[in-house]
Order: C-alpha cells, then sequence, then structure tokens
C-alpha cells in the first residue's frame, strides 16, 4: 500500500492575503509563571541614562534602541525581564529570567509575528501564481500552527539576551 | 490535539539556532509544562553538544583536536556521527558534514582557530565507546542533521513524561504524535512568509529545506548553505524540499540529498520509507514521491 503523503496546495487568495505569521505563547503573567513558578513579582522598570546605554552598548556589542525597560524584581532573588527584538522578518517579545548571580535561568518566547513586505506588491512577481494552483483547493486555515521550510535564525534574539546580560551588570547588579 | 476536557500547552525557546516550538496535549496543565520543560532540555544538550559556536561542544573539540588525538564525545554525538556517515556513503558524498570548510569561507560559519583544507566524510574515523579521529586536518558542522535528532530526542522525552500527542518543530523540522493527524503548513520556497500548502502527517515527522533566508551573494553568483558535497556547488534555486520519515533525523538529512539528486534520490527515499516533496519557485510541486511500504497508514 502506498504512503498517505499528500500536498493540499492553498489557493491564490491565500498567497495574495497579506503575508503574516504569528503566535502568541504568553502573555507576561503567564511568562512569570513558566519562568518562576510560585514565585511573586514586583515591578521594577529601568529608565536607562545615556552612560549607561554607551556602557551596555561596550559591552555586548549589540545596539540599545530602548531607554526603558520591562524588569521585575523576583520574591526570594532574582530578576524577570521582558524584551523585544526586531528582525528583517520577525517582531519577537520575550522574556528571560535571571537567576539572583545574574546567570541565565529561562528563556521562554511570548509572541512570535513574522512579517515580510514588498514580494507580492510586485505585479510581474505575482503574475507568476495564476493559474497555478490546486485543483481541490482547501479553504485556509488562517491559524498556521506549524510550519516547515527555511530556518528562520534566532540570531535577534541571542543578540538580545546578550543585550540583557550587559544591562544586568550596568543597572541591576549590586 | 483535541478531545473532551483536554488542555493544549505551546512553547517556543531560541535554540539550535532557530525557533523550537513544543507543543503537548493532555489534561493537566502542570504536567505537560514539566514534560515540556524536560523535552526543551533534552534540546538544549543537543544544542551544548553539537553547535559549531561554542568551544566547549563535542564539534569543537573534534575540530580542535581529532586529527592529533582520539576525542571521547558523548553517545549522542556519536549516534548522530553515525547517522551522517551512513547518509554520506548512500548519497556517494552528496551529504558530507565536513563540508563545514566551504560554510565557513562564505562566511556562514565562523572562522575556527584550526588548520584545516579540503577534505571528505571518508577522512572521519568513528573507532569503539564514541571516539572519534580524523585522518587529515578537518572541520565538521552537524547543522544539517542535529536538528532532526534534537527533535527526536525532545519526541521520546514527551513521551517519557506521559505525553499522548505532541508536536516538536525545530525551525521547520517538524515531529508530531499522538493520534490526531496534524496539518503542516509548507513554507512557499520563494516567499516564505506565506504556505504553499499543507500536508497531514501522523506520527511521523517532516524536513523542509530551502534557501530564502540564507541565500546570499558571494562576487557574481548566489550561495547558500546547502551544500552538495560530491560536487562542492551549494544550491541557488528558490525550490524547497520536504521529506518526511518515521523519525526527523532521516528526514533532515534525507532533504538535502533530494536537494541535489532531485528524482536520482528515490531509492534511498525508498530504503528509509521515506516520501519527498519538491516545490518549484512557484510553489507549486514538480515532483512528489510517496514511500511505496507503508507502515505508517493506520486510519
Amino acid at each position: 500500500m502506498k504512503s498517505e503523503f499528500a500536498f493540499i496546495a492553498l489557493p491564490i487568495s491565500a498567497l495574495i492575503a497579506p503575508s503574516a505569521f504569528a503566535v502568541q505563547y504568553l502573555t507576561v503573567d503567564q511568562a512569570q509563571r513558566a519562568i518562576f513558578p510560585r514565585k511573586s513579582f514586583t515591578a521594577a522598570p529601568v529608565n536607562l541614562t545615556s552612560v549607561q546605554r554607551k556602557a551596555i552598548e561596550r559591552a555586548s556589542g549589540v545596539r540599545v534602541l530602548r531607554d526603558e525597560q520591562q524588569v521585575w524584581r523576583v520574591s526570594g532573588g532574582g530578576w524577570f525581564i521582558v524584551d523585544e527584538v526586531v528582525g528583517k522578518h520577525e517582531f519577537i517579545t520575550y522574556a528571560v529570567g535571571l537567576n539572583a548571580d545574574g546567570s541565565v535561568k529561562q528563556i521562554e518566547v511570548m509572541d512570535y509575528r513574522e512579517t515580510y513586505g514588498g514580494e507580492i506588491r510586485n505585479e510581474k512577481w505575482r503574475a507568476q501564481f495564476v493559474g497555478k494552483t490546486s485543483k481541490s483547493p482547501l479553504k485556509l486555515d488562517s491559524d498556521i500552527k506549524n510550519i516547515s521550510g527555511a530556518t528562520l535564525s534566532c540570531r535577534h534574539v541571542t543578540d538580545g539576551v546578550k543585550r540583557l546580560l550587559a544591562f544586568y551588570e550596568v543597572a541591576l547588579k549590586r | 490535539m483535541r478531545s473532551r476536557s483536554s488542555v493544549e500547552v505551546r512553547r517556543a525557546r531560541p535554540l539550535l539556532g532557530t525557533f523550537v516550538q513544543i507543543s503537548a496535549g493532555g489534561k493537566d496543565a502542570i504536567a505537560l509544562e514539566l514534560a515540556i520543560n524536560a523535552a526543551f532540555a533534552a534540546v538544549a544538550e543537543v544544542h551544548r553538544l553539537m553547535s559549531f559556536h561554542d568551544p566547549e561542544s563535542d564539534v569543537s573539540r573534534m575540530n580542535r583536536d581529532a586529527f592529533h588525538k582520539s576525542v571521547r564525545v558523548h553517545p549522542w554525538t556519536s549516534r548522530v556521527l553515525k547517522g551522517a556517515y551512513e547518509f554520506s556513503r548512500n548519497s556517494d558524498g552528496v551529504f558530507d558534514i565536513t563540508t563545514a570548510r566551504q560554510l565557513v569561507n562564505w562566511n556562514y560559519l565562523p572562522r575556527p582557530d584550526v588548520r584545516f583544507s579540503s577534505r571528505s566524510w571518508r577522512d572521519i574515523i568513528l573507532e569503539e565507546k564514541c571516539n572519534v579521529r580524523f585522518r587529515q586536518p578537518l572541520i565538521v558542522d552537524l547543522g544539517g542533521i542535529a536538528k532532526g535528532f534534537a527533535v527526536d530526542r525532545a519526541i521520546e522525552t514527551l513521551k517519557a513524561n506521559g505525553v499522548m500527542a505532541g508536536i516538536v518543530n525545530a525551525g521547520g523540522d517538524v515531529r508530531v504524535f499522538g493520534s490526531t493527524p496534524q496539518l503542516i503548513h509548507v513554507r512557499h520556497p520563494a516567499a516564505p512568509g506565506r504556505a504553499a500548502g499543507m500536508v497531514r502527517l501522523r506520527e511521523r515527522a517532516m524536513a523542509t529545506s530551502g534557501i530564502y533566508f540564507t541565500r546570499k551573494k558571494d562576487g557574481v553568483r548566489y550561495v547558500s548553505p546547502l551544500l552538495d558535497g560530491h560536487t562542492g556547488r551549494s544550491a541557488r534555486e528558490l525550490i524547497s524540499v520536504s521529506v518526511a520519515a518515521t523519525e526527523c533525523m532521516p528526514a533532515d538529512a534525507l532533504t538535502k540529498i533530494v536537494f541535489s539528486l532531485r528524482e536520482k534520490a528515490a531509492p534511498l527515499l525508498e530504503r528509509h520509507r521515506a516520501d519527498a516533496l519538491l516545490l518549484e519557485r512557484d510553489g507549486a510541486p514538480s515532483w512528489i514521491f510517496h514511500s511505496p511500504c507503508d507502515t505508517h497508514d493506520q486510519t
């Protein structure tokens, strides 16, 4: 017997629709509980001075785009930080839990959004799709839960964590 | 993953150079979270062992020392090296982890502080007890196979923790388990913000390779990290190859082989009971290979 492996092509309308792939994994509250179960949190936002910003940039080699940083102090020691990074194709909100000694306890992606512009506005490029859709188009499942394809790098988040570790040294450590 | 009074927990973390998403379904959210944490720990362990960037990883230790002396690696690294060796042999070197040299030259990987030259997978000796030796000065990178292995370990961990259904997706290398089939979208090879279509998977893995995010100009021509070890050429076309198999490690490795060999990879796919899907630049499939012997269809 042959395998049931079948490819279901999406209709043209799905290709021309605005392009976005987004998942919300955790709210701030959920991320706090995921990284520090059974702890309490005290908001302790930080506004960086330009001296601090430069010190962080020098130490991490990563640019600081915002002076305000969302930080919570964790009961019993440790820090919970929410941060955002923007890449060429992605916009990611993530949370980092730091142990009392400043080491990384856990990283959780909270919001993941991929956005793409340009390619579909190009009429010539778009014309390639015409007449090439499936004969049995399926209703587009707007909730794409899993996508397989070329790998998107997590470099921006890795750089963001590097920046937050320098932020800890400059603004939180005492 | 729907059933009466069931919950689904979904998490994502940056690991293996990409985003790893793990979902698990069941009755008790706390138990699911613990299982997902354990599964992420397995992925993190693969990352720690097989990262090219981390100087303490097995991969870096081999690249530094294996030409001079035997290097003892973790049993997991040994399994991946054995898997890679089999795929190199069965593809006549199309799949070759020593192409790391070229990836360094094209700045896809950082230049390690060791001497290395143009060598092949045949110069890697897998000795007894997880020891590895290089016959020639060379470097390896497990980027083309370790993600699939990590997905398999994560699935194994979820199952061992009593999870009944789950999905692990490491930057496009996906594996699903549980009684309900799952729809996995496949990125459009030339417009990866869109899905070109989808595949239904049940108790199966699927990996996809494409070069949309990684293709770049090297002088006048395009290069990509998807290299044919036999010809030394890199993929340039905005096509994508998906391979479905029982486990994710073979699916991962086979995508690279099908990318180069296309239809000529059929016998190898058959041997691994794998299916393949080749999407052209316009998103339309130009080749679909069905594994002839069916071990997974029990609907």
